[in-house]
């Protein structure tokens, strides 16, 4: 089993990672925002796709030539 | 001189020379004056550019020429518009400073070639990020019809105005709502056009892959001839599709219409009332059949997702420079966006292609769907939670349950005012498929000639 998901220790680690001071003031507010984040990831999660199931955007290298 | 009631009635006697642009751009600057101060709508009223634009249509009209369809109506726009001369704030305290704009988006470009007189710039949540514009640099913008209650967001200030009566049509944005939630608080009249159908050229993005810009109108004719106004090709905006001018003003006539109750995520979620709103429409519009959309909930996430990780990347440079200046309320989403596992945000793009299949392929049974806008009326401003089927829930993202799903796939939407007498405005969401914003004017059409539908009067 994973570990529990900690949102304030993976904020604190994520933002090392991505190079975002993070201030403790901040971090009760991140930590409940990524809370909610991970409730609708758990529903995105739980949609069964397939390889078939492409992403929505659709790269386009340029308008073809009218 | 009052305020004429709509931009329908103001152009029509200004064409007729039964009044002047300049005297009707003046009532608009005092009906400003006299209301915005208790529903701070507007963070910007540019009184010389509103006299010298209105006096430019009436020295139109007097050299014969035709100004347009409308010719010396008052608009404002939210403040992440770009008005020539004025600094784009976007909601925001950051922006302060910046250089001031030195062009009009495209959108305010296309409302002044019909003749429209811009009156300033309206107030709106941080970046658009919110559903409440509780904005803590600016002040709340407050509901006309209870002013301790919210306008909604994050195009607040948009409704406010309108439904207050300060100016008869403005224009807002709409990336999970922003234009329909506030349409539902206020009870008028706002739609979210298709994904890709207008310009975004010149507007202050937030959620590049969601962003949509849209009218408010107190009335179905206004918003049809404002909507008219707005379409036009513009090869800057990389999101346009390309497609035809296609007038709504005047369709009327559901014949062979296939019309539907939206049920599952859209039966529930919801205080009876607002649900209530909905069947008063579908009894009017003898709508019997109902839809299931099983992924519109996963839609919902997914568009809740990609929004966070959006607004986190553009905003990254401030968020790790002077993340002291934003709104709290806007901040915390915005850090926490910036640290969402790719495998959320990848999952998420597939479920909003899945989600767009599905409902693809719901729209080769129905033409229309109806939803309520909202879950519930207005809430008071500060209110952190609801209580919604017995669950108490944080308001602000249960406010975009029901339109999140919708611009998640950027479906053509409309919130419509419950005709009431009294009570806090209640709205229904018209949904339509991709391109067919006429069916979405059709419908309403109906309604308000059934006389179910109209922007409730303010008598607050």
């Amino acid at each position: 089993m994973p570990n529990p998901f900690n949102p304030a220790a993976y904020a604190e680690a994520a933002a090392a990672l991505i190079g975002l001071p993070l201030s403790p003031a901040h971090l009760p507010g991140v930590a409940a925002n990524l809370g909610v984040a991970a409730q609708m990831a758990a529903i995105v999660m739980a949609v069964p796709l397939t390889p078939a199931d492409e992403a929505a955007p659709v790269f386009v290298p340029a308008r073809p030539p009218a | 001189m009052s305020l004429p009631v709509s931009a329908a009635a103001i152009a029509a006697d200004i064409r007729a020379r039964r009044r002047s642009a300049v005297a009707v751009a003046e009532a608009a600057l005092a009906a400003i004056a006299a209301g915005d101060p208790a529903l701070n709508a507007f963070t910007h009223i540019d009184r010389d550019r509103a006299l010298r634009s209105a006096a430019a249509v009436d020295a139109a009209i007097a050299a014969g020429g035709d100004p347009g369809p409308l010719a010396g109506v008052p608009f404002a726009v939210k403040n992440l518009f770009d008005l020539e001369g004025v600094t784009t704030l976007a909601g925001s305290k950051i922006e302060v400073g910046q250089p001031a704009a030195t062009r009009d988006a495209f959108l305010v470009r296309r409302l002044l070639a019909a003749g429209a007189v811009p009156m300033g710039a309206l107030n709106m949540d941080e970046y658009a990020y919110g559903f409440t514009t509780e904005n803590a640099h600016y002040g709340p913008a407050h509901n006309p019809h209870d002013l301790a209650r919210m306008a909604g967001g994050s195009s607040g200030g948009s409704a406010a105005a309108v439904a207050g009566g300060l100016v008869p049509i403005t224009l807002g944005s709409d990336t999970n709502g922003s234009i329909r939630v506030p349409s539902a608080m206020c009870g008028i009249f706002g739609i979210k056009p298709t994904y890709g159908r207008l310009s975004r050229t010149g507007s202050y993005l937030f959620a590049a892959s969601f962003d949509h810009l849209g009218p408010f109108a107190r009335t179905l004719e206004d918003l049809a001839l404002t909507y008219d106004a707005l379409q036009g090709p513009d090869p800057e905006d990389p999101a346009q599709t390309p497609t035809p001018f296609a007038p709504v003003s005047g369709l009327a006539g559901i014949e062979g219409l296939r019309i539907a109750v939206a049920t599952g995520h859209f039966g529930r979620n919801a205080h009876p009332e607002a649900l209530a709103a909905v069947g008063v429409f579908a009894q009017a519009l003898g709508a019997t059949a109902t839809i299931d959309l099983p992924l519109a909930a996963a839609g919902r996430a997914a568009a809740f997702l990609i929004t966070m990780a959006e607004g986190g990347n553009l905003h990254f440079p401030d968020l790790v420079a002077r993340p002291q200046d934003f709104d709290p309320a806007t901040r915390d989403r915005f850090l926490a966006g910036t640290l969402l596992p790719a495998l959320w945000l990848q999952q998420a793009q597939r479920v909003r292609a899945a989600w767009r299949a599905q409902a693809l392929a719901a729209f080769e049974h129905v033409d229309c769907f109806l939803t309520p806008t909202l879950p519930c009326v207005a809430p008071l401003i500060g209110q952190a939670s609801m209580v919604v089927d017995g669950e108490t829930l944080p308001t602000r993202p249960m406010l975009g349950v029901f339109t999140q799903p919708i611009s998640c796939i950027g479906l053509p939407a409309m919130a419509v005012p419950l005709a009431r007498p009294d009570g806090m405005p209640l709205s229904v969401q018209l949904v339509a498929a991709p391109w067919r914003e006429d069916i979405l004017f059709r419908v309403a059409q109906a309604l308000v000639a059934a006389g179910v539908a109209a922007a409730p009067e303010v008598t607050a």
